[in-house]
């Protein structure tokens, strides 16, 4: 199994004190000599606080900082919470633009910010409300040990199988708080006619684990592979995009190639529509109005999947689509973050939620698709706190609906 | 490292300043003040305790930047304006520590007036920003520096800085109508020309506005300005011809600035060394044949009708001039990326191999006629350096921009690039890299030139060659005797453009 915590290998070297590893200088200085700083304005965090302490820039000087004998690791505890990992600064980075693939060189910003709560964990130092984080990791490793049927309710009355080539895999979030995307999605692939099954105890697959808890993270991943290829998988249908990275990149990453194939179910479904197997009755799952789609962060700065929601929106019937560009959306995110800068940071969280909401309503439109669960989750709670006029909608309820399915 | 300043009044100046603005915009934290000591210019690495701030404030408003000096002035401590922190001449760079007022939280557009075409912010908005918010107005503030996206008002004001399309719409002193600024005593003011806010041109006074725009943040802080816009252009044209000779296109470049044409709004040429550079090192370089040795650049903008007219008009002159149209794709897309191609540190090199290097740029403005002279000494400069220090140096090249705001002639911005190795810099090296700024900058005023024609003259090496050489016909004097009026107790940014001399002793 590969050690390797990310694409640089150097990222697995702790930092200890003022101590910082030397390659880990030189792929900071690489961030710090550029000074472009096109990080910044992209970044959610800073358009909302334009404390510039917060950007891709500010976390890679501060780094290369302390190897110049300025601070020490202690000092970052609160800069590290001030990132939601949505990926647009490694994604404007010039490194990234034009040297990263010829040079390996590309910038890594979530990777780093996540190797560096793992080091400020392991020297017992921990960041701010660290607390926060090591409640939800308990909350969900106690979903793990508990019974199997709580891992599997959200599924009642689906009759569906525990094996099958096609394998939907349900993460926690989707099985307990937005199962309404999880059943969604196994009546959108019983009605294309798909033959799939679940999981009867699926492990974690927790953002808030990989920042602080590497080996417990692995330790999960493993135990998801090895059910998922017992169960027959070739091909896993993924309704989360925070484990479509997980999955794709970490996974690969820690435990080599994985035997099956993995697939977001948007891509998924726009191939069934493709083929033939999904088909709309006609009806508008809208009745009315304009649509815009909000790419979430994992699917789109960090796994580039932008088009294949697109293409299902533009399949519904009588729905009228105002489309914001992936690239523009680059600067765009709900708000919630890939490990709980929601519960830490949630006034920012609020804000950033807001202006995304807005940034709807500029665009002319009623309603928001959504692709992700927790993206649906932050906008809703956001629009129900601020009284904002646009709905987000996620875009399985949609297509359900469109198929005469709800 | 030389002894770092101490500054007796700073513990009192920070109870105050959290009084003032409330302690989560009073940064202390070692982070937040490293982070704001570089700018974009070459760092030394090795000097950076020596220039690290003891403060960092954020504050939200006018009212709180002349609490800010208020407070700076009864504790005698130093406080430096900081912008982007994009600027290229260390212009935001604490040399005496004390308090850095960073702006980009005051980023508000306060006013759109669409009938008088202005609009009034406040200095920490970014330009691209700005211009996303005016574009459904059919309006367009057509301020181009290659760090576009990145870099704010108060600190493209406070650099006076140079914009990519100046020949056709002016640079930044062109583009600001007026200003309120908070001087160094806390007083507000407001400058522009005569007292109308929104006048472009006026006899009434003097023209203090212009005392306000490149003085590097050692005069005032800018809280607010107006700004002229222009209407969003129907058509761009950029168009780019391979030339045979560096020679080539230098008089490529004078005869398309004779054109006479209004939509015309810059000229660039890249020399042999620059096209070199491109071929080794750009990955979104597009091979051409071997005896494309230089090029030139001229772009358009105005209404479809006027650009394509003068499409025919340079397409003959660039002909006539041997140059090689390198197509619309190429063109466009060079312009397209001219704010993402400016540096890398991946495109390092020494013998050959890829070594870490950050990016010096030399911007002298430099009449045409002087260009080659000029060009061939900077050379022999930079290559004396690179041959004696080849792991910390390396030879980007050159760009040449015509440098006349509304006028596409005359003198030129002339760039010369460098690659700076940071990371394994010595005091000794640096002091020879320093040596021969201050001869790329000395050659420059010999020839009739400036040492800064967009970034400022406030670096070390450069900055002596400035005041002593460049101003010695009495402006320096001025400069001293103004600053000593405005800020009688030399606490805003001290030590830049050796501005301490008018203090006597007393200078921080």
């Amino acid at each position: 199994m590969s050690q390797q915590l990310s694409s640089k290998p150097f990222y697995i070297e702790k930092i200890e004190g003022r101590r910082i590893p030397d390659p880990l200088i030189k792929d900071c200085f690489a961030v710090f000599a550029c000074r472009h700083k096109f990080c910044r304005e992209v970044c959610p965090v800073y358009q909302d606080d334009r404390d510039e302490s917060h950007t891709s820039y500010g976390f890679h000087a501060t780094l290369l900082a302390i190897s110049q004998g300025m601070g020490e690791l202690s000092d970052v505890r609160e800069q590290v919470t001030n990132c939601l990992e949505c990926g647009a600064c490694e994604l404007r980075c010039p490194n990234t633009l034009f040297a990263g693939d010829f040079y390996g060189a590309s910038t890594t910003t979530v990777d780093l910010v996540r190797k560096v709560r793992r080091d400020l964990v392991a020297a017992d130092i921990g960041f701010e409300k660290y607390e926060a984080i090591v409640a939800v990791i308990d909350q969900y490793l106690k979903y793990f040990e508990g019974p199997e049927e709580d891992l599997t309710r959200w599924a009642e009355g689906l009759d569906l199988p525990f094996k099958g080539e096609t394998m939907l895999f349900v993460d926690y979030f989707n099985a307990f708080e937005t199962t309404v995307v999880a059943r969604n999605a196994a009546k959108i692939m019983a009605g294309a006619g798909v033959e799939f099954g679940i999981l009867r105890r699926p492990g974690a697959t927790l953002g808030e684990l990989l920042d602080v808890n590497l080996e417990a993270f692995v330790e999960h991943a493993r135990h998801n592979v090895s059910e998922l290829a017992a169960a027959g998988a070739k091909r896993v249908v993924l309704i989360n995009p925070h484990d479509y990275t997980y999955f794709t990149r970490d996974y690969v990453s820690h435990l080599g190639e994985l035997p099956f194939e993995v697939v977001y179910i948007t891509d998924f479904i726009s191939e069934l529509i493709d083929e033939g197997k999904i088909k709309f009755d006609g009806a508008n799952p809208l009745k009315a109005g304009k649509v815009s789609y909000h790419d979430p962060c994992t699917l789109n700065k960090i796994c580039g999947i932008t088009e294949s929601p697109r293409r299902i929106i533009r399949s519904l019937p009588g729905v009228e689509f105002v489309d914001v560009s992936p690239v523009a959306q680059w600067s765009y995110c709900c708000g919630k973050g890939s490990a709980s800068f929601k519960a830490l940071h949630p006034d920012t969280s609020y804000r950033i939620g807001s202006k995304r909401l807005q940034d709807a309503a500029d665009v002319g439109v009623e309603r928001l698709v959504v692709a992700c669960p927790h993206c649906e989750d932050q906008l809703t709670d956001v629009r129900a706190r601020s009284g904002a006029v646009v709905e987000p909608v996620h875009l399985l309820a949609l297509v359900a609906q469109a198929m005469g399915l709800s | 490292m030389t002894s770092v300043i101490v500054h007796e009044g700073i513990e009192g100046a920070i109870a105050d300043l959290r009084l003032a603005l409330g302690s989560d915009y009073v940064l202390t934290e070692y982070f937040h003040r490293a982070i704001r000591t570089a700018s974009a210019a070459p760092f030394g690495l090795h000097l950076w305790q020596d220039t690290l701030p003891d403060v960092v404030v954020r504050p939200g408003s006018s009212s709180e930047v002349v609490e800010i000096v208020r407070i700076a002035n009864q504790w005698k401590v130093p406080i430096v304006p900081r912008g982007a922190g994009a600027g290229l001449a260390d212009g935001a760079m604490p040399l005496k520590r004390g308090v850095v007022v960073d702006v980009k939280r005051m980023h508000e557009v306060l006013e759109i007036d669409e009938e008088n075409h202005t609009v009034t912010v406040q200095p920490g908005i970014n330009m691209m920003e700005l211009n996303k918010i005016l574009r459904p107005l059919n309006l367009w503030f057509p301020d181009d520096p290659a760090s576009y996206p990145v870099n704010v008002l108060g600190g493209r004001i406070g650099t006076g800085g140079w914009s990519l399309v100046g020949g056709g719409y002016g640079h930044i002193p062109d583009n600001v109508i007026s200003m309120e600024v908070v001087l160094p005593t806390g007083a507000v003011i407001r400058v522009g020309e005569g007292g109308g806010r929104k006048i472009r041109k006026s006899s009434s006074g003097f023209r203090l506005k212009d005392l306000f725009i490149g003085h590097q943040g050692t005069l005032g802080i800018c809280t607010e300005v107006t700004l002229d816009l222009a209407p969003r252009p129907q058509a761009e044209l950029p168009v780019f011809f391979a030339m045979r000779s560096w020679e080539d296109a230098h008089r490529l470049t004078l005869a398309l600035g004779n054109s006479g044409l209004r939509t015309l709004c810059g000229v660039f040429q890249f020399d042999e060394r620059k096209v070199d550079f491109l071929r080794r090192d750009d990955e979104a370089w597009i091979p051409l044949p071997e005896w494309v040795r230089a090029a030139t650049g001229a772009i358009c903008y105005g209404t479809e009708a006027e650009v394509e007219a003068a499409k025919t008009i340079i397409f003959e002159i660039g002909a006539a001039h041997g140059g090689t149209y390198l197509g619309q794709e190429m063109s466009e897309g060079d312009w397209a990326s001219r704010h993402d191609r400016y540096h890398l540190a991946y495109h390092g090199r020494s013998k050959g191999q890829i070594k870490l290097l950050a990016w010096s740029i030399d911007d002298c403005a430099i009449p045409w006629s002087e260009l080659p002279a000029v060009k061939k000494r900077w050379y022999e400069i930079a290559d004396a350096l690179v041959a004696k220090y080849p792991e910390h140096f390396d030879v980007w090249g050159m760009f040449m921009y015509t440098n006349n705001p509304f006028r596409p002639w005359g003198d030129h911005l002339a760039e010369l690039d460098l690659g700076i190795n940071e990371l394994e810099m010595t005091p000794e090296i640096w002091k020879e890299w320093i040596e021969a700024k201050t001869e790329i900058a000395r050659v420059a005023v010999q020839h009739g030139g400036s040492v800064s024609a967009c970034h400022g003259g406030t670096r070390e090496g450069e900055v002596n060659v400035a005041c002593y050489e460049e101003l010695a016909e009495g402006q320096f004097e001025l400069m001293k005797q103004i600053k000593r009026l405005l800020d009688p107790n030399n606490i805003m940014n001290p030590g830049k453009y050796n501005l301490d001399e008018a203090y006597g002793g007393e200078a921080l």
